[in-house]
């Protein structure tokens, strides 16, 4: 029990810090504009491919898979937010602290599922109309609880990452960038999944955002609630799934780095 | 000249060295990847071409940009900045040849992407105009290190701006037509997306890959190389003004 009410505060402290750590980034002015902006302009370009293809269908296909794509792009930025405690210099010290590693990153870069759960119902519920994407007010819901779960099961993916570039932080943005396009290629975003070979299904099918996307997609076709529920449980048990290799990961670093002196305050 | 060149051969050997930096050469392959799979999966395979064009001028930009932001922010870090500023070499020459390198340097990602389109996806995309393809590609380069000039004057001024940074691709993806021609854009939007490089750029690039004549090329190579002045006339002049400011007040640490 005492565990417990200590792990959850670590959580607290921690997402306190990402809040404070989001604030620091953007203004609600340069959220707005700035960040909201570029990533409605990602999901335009792609509506614009799908124009171009000549397909409503098509069109359709492409504009929710990015709307939904940009809550993913913004939840791997954990890997970056992350790295950023190597750089400056607090992994000894957390790592002398009597709490495991893991619970302090699980909080430190919370905000970006939250933000990103955020762009993603804007570019959905505000964007797509205008490229004859509609949603009704009873469908709105279920996008509202799916687009979360798809961002924070991403968000272990994102995490599992992190401990690998924990102390390679010059790593972090070709890491990031390759596992967010790796998973915009063959989770279902741009081209169904079947679109790939076995092997790639393989792959994509422990994926996530394969499973949030395909309950959202559900969602729009009007398909029964069991399949929504279906593609909702099987993204839930991929994300507990990749959070358990994300402690996994995160406990051997620990063990690795106390055992070799590999944590230092230089930065 | 002798510090373009020098200031050059640093960046190269910097960026070389620097994982995060050369990203691009990771991404461009996994954009070709995505572009490919859309065109084939759609059963428009006239548009290969565009998808492994678009990834080389996504990288240009995106790598400018990114040494555009780091290079001020490194140097005031590691507090070398002010003496870069004492020396009597020009700054915006010093500013101009560094991301002139990382923008050569991206250049290599047309051969990746053209390899990506051959295997896995299959398709040879042919060159049917190389010249027009070697000069597309060198003064977009020149055209987007001078652009990226701009940039990094911007960021001396407003260090915040960096936070902007990742907000000037997308929009000037599409502005630019890099993958959709900006024929398809609406009518209102056509006469500013003439006024980005990149949409010169992506036009006359399309143009080498089609075994139609290229029509107006000099022209287009004109628009492409006015465009690339203006934004490093401008950024050499901000960079000027701005240091001249913050000699006089001894700001610079500061700014």
């Amino acid at each position: 029990m005492r565990y417990l009410v200590r792990t959850s505060t670590v959580l607290r402290y921690s997402a306190a810090n990402a809040w404070a750590d989001f604030r620091a980034s953007y203004t609600w002015w340069s959220w707005t504009f700035g960040w909201l902006g570029r990533m409605l302009a990602q999901v335009t370009f792609f509506a614009f491919v799908g124009i171009m293809l000549g397909d409503q269908a098509q069109l359709r296909y492409l504009v929710v898979g990015n709307a939904v794509m940009t809550c993913v792009v913004e939840t791997m930025s954990v890997v970056a937010s992350s790295s950023s405690e190597g750089r400056i210099g607090t992994l000894p010290l957390l790592s002398a602290a009597p709490v495991r590693l893991a619970w302090v990153f699980l909080g430190r870069s919370v905000q970006w599922p939250v933000s990103g759960s955020l762009t993603a119902l804007v570019s959905l519920l505000a964007l797509a109309p205008a490229f004859g994407v509609h949603w009704s007010p009873t469908q709105v819901p279920a996008l509202v609880l799916l687009v979360p779960l798809t961002a924070l099961s991403t968000y272990a993916v994102g995490l599992f990452l992190s401990a690998f570039v924990l102390t390679a932080s010059g790593a972090r943005n070709l890491l990031s960038n390759s596992a967010y396009l790796v998973m915009m290629a063959i989770c279902g975003v741009q081209v169904p999944v079947d679109f790939w070979p076995s092997w790639v299904r393989s792959i994509a099918s422990t994926l996530p955002l394969t499973h949030g996307l395909a309950a959202i997609r559900s969602v729009g076709d009007r398909a029964p609630v069991a399949d929504v529920l279906g593609q909702a449980g099987l993204a839930l048990a991929c994300g507990v799934g990749w959070l358990v290799m994300a402690v996994l990961a995160f406990s051997l670093l620990e063990q690795h780095s106390r055992r070799r002196d590999a944590f230092d305050f230089g930065g | 000249m002798r510090l373009f060149r020098d200031a050059f051969r640093f960046q190269a050997a910097l960026t070389l060295r620097s994982p995060d930096t050369v990203h691009v050469l990771v991404t461009a392959p996994l954009y070709t990847v995505v572009f490919m799979a859309i065109s084939r999966h759609a059963h428009r395979t006239d548009l290969a071409a565009y998808a492994v064009l678009a990834p080389v001028l996504m990288s240009l930009w995106s790598l400018a940009l990114l040494t555009a932001g780091d290079l001020i922010s490194r140097e005031r870090s590691r507090g070398t900045l002010e003496a870069m500023v004492a020396t009597p070499a020009s700054f915006p020459v010093v500013v101009l040849a560094r991301i002139t390198a990382v923008t050569t340097i991206s250049t290599v990602s047309f051969v990746e992407s053209w390899l990506v389109a051959w295997w896995p996806f299959g398709v040879v995309v042919r060159v049917e105009h190389p010249l027009t393809l070697l000069w597309c590609l060198v003064l977009s380069a020149l055209a987007m290190a001078g652009t990226a000039s701009a940039m990094s004057a911007l960021y001396v001024l407003l260090p915040t701006a960096r936070t902007l940074q990742n907000s000037f691709t997308y929009p000037f993806y599409l502005l630019g037509g890099i993958l959709v021609p900006v024929s398809y854009l609406p009518e209102w939007l056509r006469p500013l997306s003439r006024l980005v490089f990149l949409s010169w750029s992506s036009d006359l690039l399309r143009s080498a890959l089609s075994p139609a004549p290229v029509v107006d090329e000099l022209p287009r190579l004109a628009a492409i190389a006015v465009l690339g002045a203006a934004g490093c006339a401008v950024g050499g002049l901000m960079i000027t003004r701005i240091l001249r400011r913050v000699r006089s007040t001894g700001t610079l640490a500061r700014t």
